[in-house]
């Protein structure tokens, strides 16, 4: 039976679920040794005939054999870190078993997508690069499971369905304009920002953390230079959906994603406005990230906005 | 087409090698059985072909013409369509293949298609050497089957893995296949007889033929392989009683000599014997033909065979297996007393103008014999025709080509030659003598092997003798070769023993035993027909099973197997520690009731959770386990194999 429903993992695959049936080459084979055994019988030929049905057995064992590689196969977790839309999506599968077998040259397939794993008891890792178009949640439909150890001849197969959300970020918008001057709520006076002021650099000093080190202007200087962030720890940013109006309704969702990157990457500290939902507080960091770009990408789609 | 399919992926090098090698390995046992100038040049054009072809496709143009070329050397050595010319198109097929052969679909094309070779095989010969090979083809084949499933799936041998281990897992294949294999070679029901015939060779295996031409025997007498074997019941008649009768020869035209087909359809002559009847079950080899051999006269033999009017044996069917015959012989008094006209004539005629000398020396010894009713100057003619050739012939078998008065040639000039020169030469003088006289074929003598107590006849012991009819005594036999040369009609000389080079004879006792095991290897499967089938059963008190008690007994057989087949495959690999072994067991008995270890949990923190919901075994438990991680993590000491000993046998004591 191939799952009608997502399932929640771990996941085993059971004697029910997994289908058997030759390859085209197994085919051919069949009919090599059915040729082969209709001959021998026919002209009493016993020597053909032993050898007609020893194959026929050892091809019969193989597909016990590759039924017994897939089932007891566990489907323990799927995982995956989101991606931006448009960028392929790495999703690790964790697969173990519930006897003893060792499983070699078990195919795992998603979509197009497939991957090829072998391991013992201890279980394994496969990683499918999964293609990515919209943000949102990527639909995980069956994962197809199958081998066609270990003569090639028959082909098992069987579905897992996991219930697992992938989420991927919206697409950020390649050419966007700057960060926006931040607004005025937070009553400080703000220092414009401008590419090339130097007096925004200072000499590195142990502890700083890499992320605040500027690459390209050190390696002009010849030593290492650090980004001063003291005046944007008082720049309080608030990426506000209402700043992106007038473009089209997916280009504003990129752009704000666009814009958090690049808070992120200059490491100022930003709070997110969208319409219908609470304003995610400001903040700064892989979580806080996590929590806009996520938000971001959930966001209703256009034509259901209405 | 090619394009809108995806391609599929190439062969690996290893794997391409492990596939040429194993399609190399199907065709050569068929390029044995082929004739030799074929054997080789396909044997070299598929090596040739394969070394080509490895790193570009030859050219179609070029493939088609090696085509052509192999389908015309067919038809020069071997004109005519026949099972072995059938067979030689396949070799050649087989040897263009590889040609063509990049991708891991063409690779299994090949293989699959390779394995008619040793198949093809059987249909030509099915000794021990075909078998043995055909057998390391399909391993082979197997093999290359199972890396290309690998490749496919990006499968890496294992870092500690040997160069054999690959063969292990095809080993084990065939092994877990063996029960259901057996239980379908011996069960699943035969046909009684072919629905179609087996197409006739072209080139004729060695044997006795229709024919006998002076000079035709040499190649036979030179093959050193088995015609015959025989189990004698009771008593076993002499060497020089073991003349083993073949096809009867009436009709010579100077050249060669021919049986009258007519008289296989006719009853058995009238025959009186001694008191003497040989039981004896003879295997005779696969000739093609439906001619069989018999102990001296046969009295009596299976429905599946007749006797003919002179004492030939035909089965229904062309020998195409090895076949088992069940016959009783005896030694004639009295062989078809009245000879009847039609006959007599056919046993005097002479073909016109030949031999002129032996003609006239014929008539001129019945002038001096002179004639009487009741055969004494027969009798008197054929001895002295017999003391002749003891006094004043010799054995060879280096005789130059017949010429034209080929018995003339014999008789008066060179004096020397083999069985068929006497024989046909002692019937012409006989018939020109007005004497009614046939040539017989077949051989004489045998080898008892010590191993069995079976005895041998080679296709060496072929022999020709002559029958001549005397009134009231009816045929006798009269063999001329004998009179010169016993030793070499009945392979009593020593140095013509089986298995001696030379004076060494080391190697007999071998040659006995490989002989014996041929032989039960014969009579085990090459024998097996629908009829043995039929009585599989009768020592286990099932006498006749038809075919309906077959099928049951094949489906239940079957049935077992692959339960057996199933059970074996989801047992998985054997763990190779015995006491992991037996600490599995253990925890097998605690799953039983509900307390199985889970997958994360160290040894002892189970003991810890399962010794307390079982409190009769659980201190055992807990020790128990204490000594198992000690074993297995602690550091080794001197002394530990007692120890694990101990420790296992005591795990497996313990029940929860």
């Amino acid at each position: 039976m191939r799952p009608r429903q997502p399932e929640i993992l771990p996941a085993r695959l059971t004697r029910q679920r997994i289908y058997v049936l030759p390859t085209a080459s197994g085919l051919f084979f069949g009919f090599v040794l059915g040729t082969m055994m209709l001959g021998a019988l026919n002209f009493n030929n016993n020597p053909a005939l032993l050898l007609a049905f020893l194959v026929a057995g050892a091809a019969q064992a193989s597909l016990f054999g590759a039924h017994m590689q897939l089932s007891g196969v566990v489907v323990s977790t799927i995982a995956a870190d989101p991606v931006p839309a448009g960028e392929p999506m790495h999703l690790r599968i964790a697969l173990g078993a519930a006897d003893q077998r060792v499983r070699r040259g078990l195919r795992v397939a998603h979509g197009d997508a497939f991957a090829h794993a072998s391991f013992d008891s201890h279980g394994g890792t496969v990683e499918l690069r999964l293609p990515t178009e919209h943000r949102g949640f990527l639909p995980v439909s069956r994962i197809e499971l199958s081998t066609v150890q270990p003569l090639g001849l028959a082909r098992a197969w069987g579905y897992v369905w996991p219930n697992q959300p992938l989420l991927v970020y919206p697409a950020a918008e390649a050419q966007a304009p700057p960060l926006p001057t931040p607004s005025g709520d937070a009553g400080r006076a703000q220092v414009t920002r401008a590419g090339d002021d130097i007096h925004q650099l200072r000499g590195y000093r142990a502890g700083d953390a890499r992320r605040s080190i500027a690459w390209k202007a050190s390696a002009r200087r010849d030593s290492l230079l650090v980004r001063e962030y003291e005046q944007h720890r008082s720049e309080q940013l608030t990426l506000d959906w209402q700043l992106t109006t007038g473009l089209p309704y997916e280009q504003r969702i990129r752009r704000l994603a666009r814009w958090v990157d690049d808070a992120e990457r200059e490491g100022r500290r930003y709070a997110l406005a969208l319409p219908g939902q609470p304003l995610i507080p400001m903040g700064l960091g892989g979580p806080h990230r996590h929590r806009c770009l996520r938000a971001l990408a959930l966001l209703p789609g256009e034509t259901t906005r209405g | 087409m090619a394009d809108a399919k995806p391609r599929s992926p190439l062969m690996e090098g290893h794997s391409r090698t492990l596939v040429l090698l194993a399609t190399v390995a199907c065709l050569l046992p068929l390029l044995l059985q082929l004739p030799r100038s074929l054997g080789i040049g396909f044997g070299l054009s598929a090596l040739a072909i394969m070394a080509m072809s490895w790193r570009q496709p030859i050219p179609a143009l070029l493939r088609i013409a090696l085509g052509i070329g192999a389908f015309v050397a067919v038809a020069a050595v071997a004109p005519g369509i026949g099972r072995d010319t059938a067979c030689a198109v396949l070799a050649a097929m087989l040897a263009l293949k590889p040609a063509e052969t990049f991708s891991l679909r063409d690779g299994r094309s090949l293989i699959g298609f390779a394995l008619f070779a040793p198949f093809a095989t059987f249909l030509l010969d099915q000794g021990p050497l075909s078998l043995v090979l055909a057998m390391t083809a399909v391993v082979l084949a197997l093999l290359a089957l199972q890396q290309l499933a690998r490749d496919q799936a990006g499968v890496r041998p294992p870092s500690g893995a040997r160069w054999w281990s690959p063969s292990t897992g095809v080993l084990r294949l065939l092994a877990l296949g063996l029960p259901l294999a057996l239980a379908a070679f011996w069960l699943f029901p035969r046909l009684p007889s072919p629905l179609w015939g087996l197409p006739d060779r072209v080139v004729a295996r060695p044997g006795l033929s229709d024919t006998m031409t002076p000079g035709g025997f040499l190649d036979l007498m030179n093959d050193d392989s088995p015609a015959a074997r025989v189990q004698f019941f009771g008593p076993t008649p002499k060497p020089e009683q073991m003349y083993w009768r073949g096809p009867v020869f009436w009709d010579f035209d100077g050249a060669t000599w021919h049986r009258i087909p007519g008289l296989q359809r006719l009853l058995p002559a009238e025959l009186r014997t001694g008191p003497t009847q040989w039981d004896y079950q003879i295997e005779l080899e696969a000739t093609d033909r439906d001619q069989l051999i018999a102990l001296d006269v046969p009295t009596r033999v299976p429905d599946s065979a007749r006797i003919s009017n002179d004492f030939s044996v035909y089965a229904a069917d062309p020998l195409n297996n090895v076949t088992r015959w069940r016959m009783q012989s005896a030694a004639p008094l009295a062989l078809q007393a009245e000879l009847p006209d039609i006959l007599r004539q056919r046993a005097l005629a002479l073909p016109r103008g030949f031999n002129p000398r032996t003609l006239a020396l014929g008539r001129q010894w019945r002038r001096e014999a002179g004639t009487d009713a009741q055969g004494r100057s027969d009798l008197a003619i054929a001895t002295r025709a017999l003391a002749w050739i003891s006094r004043d012939f010799a054995y060879t078998l280096g005789v130059p080509l017949a010429g034209r008065n080929e018995i003339d040639d014999f008789l008066f000039d060179r004096k020397e030659g083999y069985c068929e020169h006497f024989s046909s030469s002692y019937v012409v003088l006989m018939r020109a003598a007005g004497i009614p006289a046939r040539v017989v074929a077949g051989y004489a003598g045998g080898y008892r092997n010590p191993i069995g107590g079976y005895w041998l006849v080679l296709h060496s012991s072929a022999h020709a003798w002559a029958e001549i009819w005397l009134p009231e005594r009816g045929w006798v036999r009269v063999d001329p070769t004998a009179a010169v040369a016993p030793e070499r009609v009945y392979d009593t000389l020593a140095d013509r023993q089986p298995g001696r080079i030379g004076s060494f004879t080391g190697l007999v006792p071998m040659f006995n035993a490989s002989d014996w095991l041929r032989r039960g290897w014969n009579d085990f499967v090459l024998g097996y027909n629908a009829q043995r089938q039929q009585h599989l059963l009768d020592p286990l008190g099932m006498a006749n099973l038809g075919t309906r008690g077959l099928i049951l007994l094949f489906t239940g057989i079957a049935g077992l197997a692959l339960a057996w087949m199933g059970w074996l495959i989801a047992r998985g690999e054997r763990e190779r520690n015995p006491l992991l072994r037996a600490w599995r067991r253990l925890g097998a008995r605690y799953v039983r009731i509900g307390r199985g270890r889970s997958a994360h949990e160290p040894a002892q923190a189970w003991a810890e959770r399962a010794g307390a919901d079982v409190p009769k075994a659980g201190q055992a438990l807990r020790s128990l386990s204490q000594r198992f991680s000690n074993a297995r993590y602690a550091d080794g000491d001197a002394g530990a194999a007692e120890d694990l000993r101990h420790l296992i046998r005591d795990i497996d004591r313990h029940r929860p």
